[in-house]
């Protein structure tokens, strides 16, 4: 049929939202006593000899995606190595001892699967969507990548091309490039103002000794997560994890690596540049880590900002206060709240997108916003964002791969992947005086971090914004 | 009692917290601007009563999971009084999406404005004769956990939502206002005009071109006819479209034979009831609303998609964000006439695709984005000038449309033509074993995997349910793609070059050749233009 031969993923919108965080599952009230039912498989979790976590969700079906999920990332690296991780990232695709790049790429092609690799800030991820009767091949794929990665002169020459050619992709893209600055002046100092990527110097000096330095650190099998969703055993995972993984260990070769505490700066950067037809601008707070419990009522509060764009004719279903004001004031192209997660920290706010002379309107707005979440919010707002963000959470946990994601990042991060009915009880929990509290405590009279690119001369001054993070009269 | 008990024992993890701030170099300091710093007192306190999120809630009720296995699933059709079809297929979850297909889209707009999918797409979900106040209905579905889409292509009209299955008859109810019952107000065209306008500008300041080219190719396929018809609403249609047109259009179009209401992860009874009462027994507007308000009643264009082929360019600037050191880049598409997906062909053909491929000759993802694809191993590996070449399959109820993109930078037009002609001529001529083989193994499982998802799934039953009246399920498409062999693609690639070809363009295009030579290379049996560059010298 054709929708279904079509790779038509109109209507797969509807599942998608951006940048909620995905810790979400719901059962039904869990006031009720005692027992609750849940209608999804449970997550089981097994540690392995070695320290590796296998975590699944099983749904017996014909398509599985399974991944290892490893607790490292630029924020391990300083700035003589910066872009190590991410450059190995790249070399895993490049050949092992048992197989060569082109015998990887066609292996996966002829099983009709997908193999991919990410590299964030805390998180080094690889994973592969494939059939179910597949999945022993895919881990075994995925275990030779990250532990046998041959690392060759000419590979790594060639790389280096690629990653700068990439490096390009990433620069014109302006939303990464202001969020790439934000982090770089709200954590000037730390390894998180690193960009993920490197600076061009590094990209074109790490050699092998660096990339294996950087493997022997920190692929270290207490750091590993091998998750799988869809249609994975979980006894089988367990057993191909440990055939294939087991010979992962714990053991530094030099000093164990220290994961600093990253401070944040009150701070801002403006890269003016009248050519280009908008204003890019991100604020930002210091928000709260993963798992502090304040994370969830900053995503109530992400949400209740919401996000827009132009093209709702009538802010569809974001009717939030800031969406309205944007649409009938013309005050910006799009804008979209973030809440940025890390271990211990976090960066909450807005970017948005704006002709260069409503900048002044649209942050007088977002600052408005901001007060008023901090005192005077309603508890009609915050069941409507609570509903919207569970709702939104639940629906993007709706392919193997978005599920096997959460499980992996939950676990790296959490070291558990929580049950619905907890989450459940932790967002119905929230209430607006709980907001306002947390509001109050990370936002009121707080130095902000504000990126912004092209056009930015109206933005005002940064003591002018700093002085709107308070009202004198409350 | 469930809170109860996790209180005590946040009591503890505030202790520890506490602990913790004092201190230094586990917690992160706040702000370094100290001037700013003491001007606030800061709630030191913990403000949110609940232990971290690495650590469970205490006094939980326990969870009892489900054991889901996907087996033995049926797609269950039923057609009630007025010939409404509605389709359904259970699944595990507490989510469901549901939906209504409506055989409508711009290809039925040749007796109106164009642009009148375009409208209605921007007009969905506003207020409706129940619900006056758009607000309420939208909290309405929000209490169900719900958010709500609607899409316009060539063929098809889509309203869909998504929400907490305990919430199905209200959300059928709220699609059923939405696609029969909408009050389309003239502050809501407005509304609607302005976002098309900005929608109109966000497209031609972004360097993608596909949604352009697409319109354009379609429009030099079927030239003034059907499929042809823009689906993007032209600039100059804008003020011309009012809620009297729209409503002409929705009278003749959203009727119930031509509608499928489908559902994924629903229990088929309670769809079909819901149904029932909601798009049934109540009436859809316009047959409560005299009709003399309408001003002219055209009937519903029912002609056959005729294939023209042709040619459209537009000569233009095409934005790029030269700060990142990207060339500016001319994009074409050529395309010829496929077929329809009922077509005995059609599975060759979506095989075809699969094995001619491409993507951008720089592009994220490893291995399995189609590495080996022709467009690949024959066009992005090795013109270095090339930025991106893909091969797509429409498919509609008559007829088809088989295409590839490319873009290169201007002073290549004419090679990437040239390069793009001689693939097509190639398609008739040798099929490797291998690639064949890995061509049906990929589309088996893209099918699978596109059906993970619940939208996908929902808009697979609605289409296949509202073309034949019941749904094959993907093992037979499996089994179908499993049979076909090199004769298969070589006889459909042949079926291909019969056509005339059409051709979109944009971008800087001083160096594009004429049709003429497009077409003289798709005869030539290597796909060679005639005596190619010398003549180039001269135009």
């Amino acid at each position: 049929m054709a929708s279904l031969l079509k790779l038509s993923q109109s209507v797969a919108k509807l599942s998608k939202n951006t940048n909620l965080s995905k810790v979400l599952r719901k059962a039904s009230t869990a006031a009720e006593p005692k027992q609750v039912s849940v209608n999804v498989p449970p997550t089981k979790v097994t540690t392995l000899n070695n320290g590796i976590r296998v975590a699944t969700e099983d749904w017996g079906s014909q398509t599985a995606t399974v991944g290892i999920w490893i607790d490292a990332g630029s924020r391990y690296e300083n700035s003589q190595n910066n872009g190590v991780a991410h450059f190995m990232e790249h070399m895993a695709f490049k050949g092992t001892g048992k197989r060569t790049q082109g015998q990887l790429e066609i292996e996966i092609e002829d099983l009709g699967a997908q193999l991919n690799a990410y590299t964030s800030r805390e998180q080094t991820v690889y994973y592969s969507k494939c059939l179910s009767k597949d999945v022993p091949k895919a881990i075994e794929i995925l275990s030779d990548i990250v532990q046998n990665a041959k690392l060759g002169e000419a590979e790594i020459e060639r790389e280096r091309g690629v990653i700068l050619r990439e490096m390009q992709e990433v620069e014109s893209n302006l939303q990464e490039v202001v969020f790439d600055h934000l982090h770089a002046i709200a954590y000037q100092g730390t390894p998180l103002a690193n960009t993920i990527l490197g600076p061009t110097a590094n990209i074109r000096s790490i050699n092998a000794t660096d990339l294996r330095n950087y493997l022997d650190n920190h692929y270290k099998s207490s750091r590993v997560v091998v998750a799988g969703a869809g249609g994975v055993c979980h006894e089988d995972l367990v057993k191909l994890a440990e055939a294939n993984l087991g010979k992962l260990n714990n053991n530094y070769s030099g000093e164990i690596p220290k994961l600093s505490p990253c401070r944040f700066t009150g701070s801002e950067i403006r890269v003016r540049d009248d050519s280009l037809p908008l204003a890019h601008i991100a604020i930002a707070v210091e928000g709260a880590g993963w798992s502090d419990p304040d994370t969830l009522t900053l995503m109530v509060a992400s949400t209740l900002l919401g996000a827009w764009d132009r093209s709702q004719a009538s802010a569809k279903q974001n009717a939030t206060n800031l969406a309205r004001a944007s649409g009938e004031e013309d005050l910006c192209h799009s804008y979209q709240s973030f809440n940025t997660c890390y271990k211990d920290t976090g960066l909450w706010g807005i970017y948005f997108v704006s002709d260069p002379l409503k900048i002044e309107d649209m942050v007088f707005n977002i600052q408005e916003e901001f007060i008023r979440l901090c005192t005077s919010v309603t508890e009609g707002e915050v069941e409507r964002a609570k509903a919207l963000l569970t709702a939104n959470t639940l629906l993007q946990l709706d392919t193997s791969t978005a599920v096997c994601e959460d499980i992996g990042r939950q676990i790296l991060c959490y070291g558990r992947r929580l049950p619905p009915h907890e989450l459940t009880h932790r967002i119905n929990s929230i209430t607006a005086r709980n907001v306002r509290d947390v509001c109050y405590k990370y936002l009121y009279d707080r130095c902000p971090a504000i990126a912004a690119v092209g056009p930015v001369e109206q933005l005002p001054d940064y003591n002018r914004i700093r002085s709107a993070m308070y009202w004198i009269r409350v | 009692m469930a809170l109860q008990a996790s209180k005590s024992f946040t009591s503890r993890i505030f202790h520890n917290k506490k602990a913790l701030w004092q201190y230094p170099g586990r917690l992160i300091k706040r702000c370094t601007s100290t001037e700013w710093d003491n001007l606030t007192e800061r709630p030191k306190e913990k403000v949110t009563d609940m232990p971290p999120m690495s650590e469970p809630v205490k006094g939980l009720p326990k969870a009892i999971y489900s054991n889901y296995r996907e087996d033995n699933q049926q797609t269950e059709v039923t057609t009630l009084s007025n010939g409404l079809k509605v389709a359904s297929e259970n699944r595990f979850g507490e989510f469901c999406t549901v939906g209504v297909i409506i055989d409508s889209g711009s290809r039925y707009e040749v007796a109106y404005p164009s642009g009148i999918s375009h409208f209605l797409e921007k007009l969905a979900f506003n207020s409706t004769k129940y619900y006056p106040d758009r607000d309420e209905m939208i909290n309405k579905l929000e209490k169900h956990g719900g958010i709500c889409d609607s899409q316009a292509s060539r063929d098809t009209f889509i309203y869909a939502a998504s929400a907490y299955t305990t919430g199905l008859s209200d959300v059928i109810q709220l699609l059923a206002e939405a696609t029969l019952r909408p009050q389309i107000t003239p502050e809501e065209v407005d509304g609607a005009r302005q976002a098309i306008r900005f929608e109109w500008e966000t497209l031609l300041m972004r360097p993608e071109q596909e949604t352009l080219l697409m319109d354009m190719i379609h429009s030099a396929a079927y030239r003034d006819n059907t499929l042809g018809l823009p689906k993007l609403c032209p600039p100059q249609n804008l003020d011309k479209i009012d809620r009297d047109t729209l409503f002409t259009f929705l009278s003749q179009h959203y009727t119930p034979q031509r509608m499928v209401v489908a559902g994924v992860g629903v229990e088929h009874n309670r769809l079909v009831d819901a149904v029932q009462k909601f798009f049934v027994d109540v009436k859809p507007l316009w047959e409560m609303e005299p009709v003399s308000s309408r001003k002219l009643c055209t009937g519903i264009d029912k002609s056959i998609a005729q294939y023209t082929g042709g040619m459209e360019q537009e000569e233009c600037d095409i934005p790029q964000f030269a700060s990142a050191g990207l060339p500016v880049l001319s994009h074409i598409m050529i395309g010829l006439e496929g077929c329809s997906h009922q077509d005995n062909d059609f599975i060759a053909m979506c095989v075809l695709n699969m094995m001619m491929g491409g993507g951008g000759s720089f592009s994220a993802g490893g291995p399995g984005k189609g590495m080996y694809t022709r467009l690949y191993t024959n066009v992005l590996n090795r013109y270095h000038w090339m930025y991106s070449a893909t091969a797509y399959n429409h498919a509609y109820s008559d007829t088809g449309l088989f295409c590839i993109h490319a873009s290169a930078p201007p002073n290549h037009v004419r090679d990437m033509v040239e390069v793009i002609v001689k693939e097509l001529v190639n398609m008739a001529g040798q099929v490797g074993e291998q690639e064949l083989r890995r061509a049906k193994t990929q589309l088996q499982s893209m099918l699978l995997m596109n059906l993970e998802s619940r939208p996908v799934m929902f808009e697979d039953i609605g289409r296949q349910v509202l073309a034949t009246g019941h749904r094959k399920r993907p093992e037979y498409f499996i089994k179908e793609i499993e049979k076909i062999n090199k004769d298969d693609i070589i006889q459909v690639a042949k079926r291909l070059l019969m056509s005339q070809p059409s051709v979109a363009a944009r971008g800087d295009l001083r160096k594009m050749p004429s049709l003429e030579y497009i077409q003289a290379g798709l005869i030539d049996v290597e796909g060679k233009m005639p005596s190619g560059r010398k003549l180039s010298l001269w135009r």
